[in-house]
């Protein structure tokens, strides 16, 4: 079952396009990971998913129905989908304030409601907070008590603006597991925006990446700025960090020139032990400094004058067997390589 | 110097007597005070919260109106009533003028400019994400209206007793308006300068006393509450 369709959505302000996505359907009981850059338009997407904001144009559909995003439509559609903010704030109450509101809107009676907000405070740890000042509390414990109160309310659909940005190491694993847990007891599709490919990699189904405000096939990895210069013999340069360049084509370069952005697929760059390699593509050497197995793959970061993250399939890996310090030589496909101003 | 000893020995001793006159003083002063910061108040802080959160025409207009208002001096705000409630003026019918009723409604023009403005000032400093998290969790509008007010409620406290101390000090209407009557319309601040004009200063010394300790004392009180909810 789809719990969002989007259809040619856009969200601008002042006339600059924030948001611009053809098409995009989330299942039911999923978990959602939003990556993208700063100013991608990931925060605004929670929002008008969230229906705290509505689209310049476009059509979404929430559970199989048109959004009419006139506020009397909208509040209704509110008690299905609880949006966390990355800083929450609690009212300047009680934490029990805190966690009754949602349910005093919905009109839970009283016995029930005590009975859900013992519930929620025992699965995020904090039931001896229960009557604590909501503003004494620690940012970690803030952002417990918030996801608390979305929890309490049962939703449909939780979004999270970047849950683990705002609190510490402990915090952060407490919430992660708390997230996949909700997800996998009470059904509730989670959507989350985060920078951290590793949070996205490990907590998410399915993971979306935002540039620009567009939807993009290609992962948020190995996006490097670059500097483009047009040689006298027709070649073309492109300086990367790290004193590093490759060599393109007129056809990959197009008409870009100066600073621009270099993307490279990280599934489409072949490792190989040793030295350096002859053969297609553009040729990097380096050493390995960082493995990470992820599902049925192995990130692969690699030290070639910049941090190249390279995915390798177990079979490859299982074969090559790198270690960490180990000098490697990787081969980057010609059209693995995309430019973008 | 002297006299200034002898005044505050002979103000004391009154306040500690509890003298009558000085009580009846005392007691018409906080009527006309709190009737008018009440009145005010219902109005005012309506008024601010529509301004603070609406967005329509000439809202910045407004705004500086009311800022303007605020240096309103009070015996410009005295002779307009007093045209109104003269017996000459279209209120005269009402026979308003040297009345208790006429100095609140002085008193209300004087600080609902007031009150609008720092409840403006007060919803205005509250983090849009009050407003967000209320809406999120399923609030209407009303409900999210009262989410963002009890989480201004300090400022707005402060507000309505920044327009209390405004109106318990003031001269300029109470003694236009007012007509400084005994036992009828005589507030603190007129009963001083009448004691002052008299060369009598014990009385006018002791309402100094009081009328100091209440503002003191309300300002204490605000302060207690506040830091409560201060991290």
């Amino acid at each position: 079952m789809k719990v969002y369709a989007i259809h040619n959505l856009t969200k601008s302000y002042n006339d600059q396009p924030i948001l611009d996505i053809d098409h995009l359907e989330l299942e039911a009981g999923r978990i959602y990971g939003l990556l993208g850059p700063n100013g991608a338009g990931k925060t605004t997407l929670l929002n008008i998913l969230g229906f705290l904001d509505q689209p310049t144009s476009g059509h979404l559909d929430f559970l199989g129905k048109a959004v009419r995003f006139q506020e009397r439509d909208l509040q209704p559609l509110r008690k299905e989908v609880v949006v966390l903010d990355q800083y929450p704030v609690l009212f300047t109450n009680s934490v029990y304030r805190n966690l009754e509101f949602g349910l005093k809107i919905r009109k839970v009676e009283g016995a029930e409601r005590e009975h859900i907000i013992d519930e929620v405070l025992e699965l995020v740890d904090m039931a001896s907070f229960k009557h604590a000042p909501a503003h004494t509390l620690s940012g970690g414990e803030t952002q417990r008590i918030a996801l608390a109160r979305a929890l309490a309310l049962s939703p449909k659909v939780f979004l999270c603006d970047e849950p683990t940005a705002s609190v510490d190491i402990e915090n952060q694993a407490a919430i992660i597991a708390l997230l996949k847990q909700i997800n996998e007891t009470k059904k509730i599709t989670i959507v989350f925006t985060t920078h951290d490919r590793l949070l996205a990699a490990g907590l998410a189904h399915h993971t979306l990446v935002l540039n620009k405000g567009r939807l993009v096939s290609t992962s948020y990895e190995n996006t490097f700025p670059c500097k483009i210069e047009h040689t006298n013999d027709k070649q073309v340069h492109c300086h990367l960090p790290g004193n590093t360049w490759i060599l393109l084509s007129s056809t990959q370069a197009g008409s870009a020139a100066g600073t621009s952005r270099l993307f490279i697929d990280p599934e489409r760059i072949e490792l190989y032990a040793g030295e350096k390699i002859s053969g297609a593509g553009h040729c990097l050497q380096g050493k390995v400094v960082q493995l990470m197995e992820e599902s049925a793959r192995v990130r692969t970061v690699v030290d070639v004058g910049f941090l190249l993250t390279v995915l390798l399939k177990r079979e490859k890996y299982n074969s090559l067997r790198p270690g960490i310090g180990d000098t490697v030589a990787v081969s980057i496909a010609e059209d693995a390589v995309i430019l973008s101003n | 110097m002297d006299i200034l000893i002898d005044s505050l020995f002979s103000a004391l001793l009154l306040v500690f007597s509890l003298d009558r006159e000085m009580l009846a003083i005392i007691k018409v002063s906080l009527q006309v005070s709190c009737a008018s910061t009440v009145i005010a108040a219902l109005v005012g802080v309506p008024t601010g919260f529509f301004i603070a959160l609406r967005r329509f025409p000439g809202k910045h207009l407004v705004i500086t109106v009311l800022n303007t208002l605020l240096a309103l001096p009070t015996v410009v705000i005295g002779l307009v009533v007093y045209a109104f409630v003269s017996r000459r003026g279209i209120l005269g019918p009402l026979d308003l003028l040297y009345t208790q009723e006429a100095i609140i409604i002085g008193q209300i023009i004087l600080i609902i400019p007031l009150v609008s403005a720092l409840t403006i000032a007060a919803i205005s400093k509250i983090d849009d994400r009050y407003r967000r998290t209320a809406m999120t969790l399923g609030a209407n509008r009303v409900q999210t209206a009262k989410v963002i007010l009890f989480e201004a409620r300090f400022g707005i406290t402060a507000a309505i007793v920044a327009a209390f101390g405004r109106v318990i000090s003031e001269v300029g209407i109470a003694m236009m308006l007012g007509g400084n009557i005994q036992g009828f319309t005589r507030t603190m601040t007129t009963a001083m300068a009448l004691e002052y004009d008299k060369g009598a200063f014990s009385l006018a010394v002791a309402l100094g006393i009081v009328l100091m300790t209440l503002s003191f004392g309300m300002n204490i009180l605000f302060h207690f509450f506040q830091g409560k909810y201060r991290t």
